[in-house]
């Protein structure tokens, strides 16, 4: 068998549109493989029917975005006919995800009425649409691992302040999003130096599984768990920061340049996210861990 | 005008026998749950060396009590989730959350009655209980069943304690360390006829 990496000749193989939809498809089943190793580290439980939000975005969710981006490295699906998938998928899953919750129920039990459901599921699939195709268009004007690792930067952010507000589980479900993306955008980065070319291999798998990571955890987090809206939507909307290095000035400058400007843009709502989160965290969640008690016993005794 | 009187007569007479027909065939007595005189409590272990103590402020539930043939009486019992105090409000947020209880998929927690047998003292009643979207069959020993004539309201209570592993019913195992994995449920019922 011909090792790609080192024969010249598979080198060039690598540059044909053949080759590259099968490099595209092996990234997207290594990001697969990288969830699925990452999820059962963390004993996370597979189950059918999927009991609650988190199970429905591991088992529904994740998988259909997956089988998308598979299928729009095929050369024969139209780019149209893809980013209707994509599309459709962002739309159902703010549905998928609140499914039989008390959001959906009708009647007394139901914490929304059928207006307001609608509403919601409205803004937030219309959200998830928008974050998607923003960075998928910023990702085709100017090519770079910069936008992958800005998700990551926001997914790790995020699973931190799910976790600060209490719900532990489905802030621990964005580690193995982020070490997958981040290891399949150094394979990335590598075969490309390898192989000569400026192509980004898996550049659209990774960044649907970043765009759709990062809505899931923050949309669990705020409707499971005690998130606040301004804090998701902070966080989900920071990554477009990214569009800052568009402007003229900074829009032709050496790409790691334009790489490290975009991180320290979008990292900067994060940070401030993370602080109050942290803040709340310290008032609200320490206390049961027993640090606040004993300080304010210490207080109180030297008082 | 004698055949409107004779008719009147007939309805009169066929309407009372109903009455009394329907009454004896349903002799079972319903009772609305008394949430003023009620509590739904529990308690678990912290670290396996002390209990933590809560309970459910929302409570619903009715029941029938058939004293001839007990086999036919009922019992529902609705607890709201979301209700749960243990006198610590960032607890109880923490609670709600999907870690445990999840209230926010799974608001309530039901049993429903499947078969009733008189027992020394009460009835062992066994039934579908319905926690974090699993349900499981239980018994229970009510004990009480004493019916009582306050102000002219007749009132009937029962009170019975189960124990439950959090596991069986679908709490991620990986959260069960710092509080046990069993957990106490006392359950004082007061119930007033309707």
């Amino acid at each position: 068998m011909t090792e790609p990496l080192l024969n010249p000749k598979a080198m060039a193989e690598v540059r044909r549109p053949a080759s590259r939809s099968r490099l595209n498809s092996a990234f997207v089943l290594g990001i697969g493989l990288g969830l699925a190793v990452g999820y059962h580290g963390l004993s996370f439980r597979w189950v059918w029917p999927p009991m609650n939000g988190l199970d429905r975005f591991l088992t529904i969710a994740v998988p259909a975005a997956l089988t998308i981006e598979l299928v729009a490295g095929l050369q024969r699906v139209p780019r149209w006919a893809v980013w209707l998938l994509r599309m459709s998928l962002a739309a159902t899953i703010p549905r998928i995800l609140l499914h039989g919750s008390v959001y959906l129920m009708s009647g007394s039990g139901g914490d929304w009425t059928p207006w307001q459901t609608a509403t919601a599921l409205a803004i937030c699939g219309a959200l998830l649409a928008g974050l998607w195709g923003l960075l998928s268009w910023l990702s085709q004007r100017c090519p770079g691992a910069s936008i992958r690792l800005a998700l990551c930067l926001a997914i790790q952010c995020a699973g931190l302040t799910v976790m600060m507000a209490g719900y532990i589980k489905g802030g621990c479900a964005a580690f193995p999003l982020v070490a997958t993306l981040l290891a399949t955008t150094v394979g990335a980065k590598l075969i490309a130096k390898r192989t000569g070319t400026q192509a980004d291999f898996g550049a659209s798998a990774g960044l649907a599984m970043g765009v759709v990571g990062l809505f899931g955890v923050l949309f669990i987090g705020r409707f499971f768990g005690r998130l606040s809206t301004s804090c998701a939507l902070a966080m989900l909307l920071a990554p477009l920061l990214c569009w800052v290095t568009e402007i003229p000035p900074l829009r032709h400058r050496k790409p790691w340049l334009v790489g490290s400007i975009r991180l320290v843009f979008v990292a900067i709502p994060l940070v401030v996210v993370l602080t109050l989160a942290k803040r709340d965290f310290d008032r609200d969640m320490a206390p049961l861990l027993g640090k606040l008690q004993e300080s304010a016993i210490r207080r109180h005794v030297e008082g | 005008m004698r055949r409107y009187f004779s008719v009147a007569i007939i309805a009169l007479v066929i309407g009372t026998v109903v009455r009394a027909g329907g009454k004896s065939a349903s002799a079972a007595d319903e009772y609305d749950y008394d949430t003023v005189h009620s509590s739904v409590s529990f308690k678990a272990r912290h670290l396996d060396i002390s209990w933590i103590h809560g309970r459910f402020n929302e409570v619903e539930g009715k029941f029938s009590l058939d004293r001839d043939d007990p086999s036919k009486s009922t019992f529902e019992l609705t607890i709201k989730t979301d209700s749960v105090d243990t006198a610590n409000e960032a607890r109880d947020e923490h609670l709600r959350q999907p870690d445990y209880f999840d209230t926010k998929q799974f608001p309530t927690i039901e049993f429903t009655s499947t078969k009733t047998n008189a027992v020394e003292g009460g009835y062992e009643v066994t039934g579908d209980f319905t926690m974090h979207g699993t349900t499981n069959t239980i018994t229970l020993i009510l004990k009480g069943g004493k019916e009582h004539d306050f102000k002219g309201t007749k009132r009937v209570a029962f009170s019975t304690e189960l124990s439950l592993k959090r596991s069986d019913f679908g709490f991620d195992e990986t959260t069960i360390g710092p509080i046990g994995d069993e957990a106490l449920i006392i359950i004082d019922c007061e119930g007033v006829r309707k």
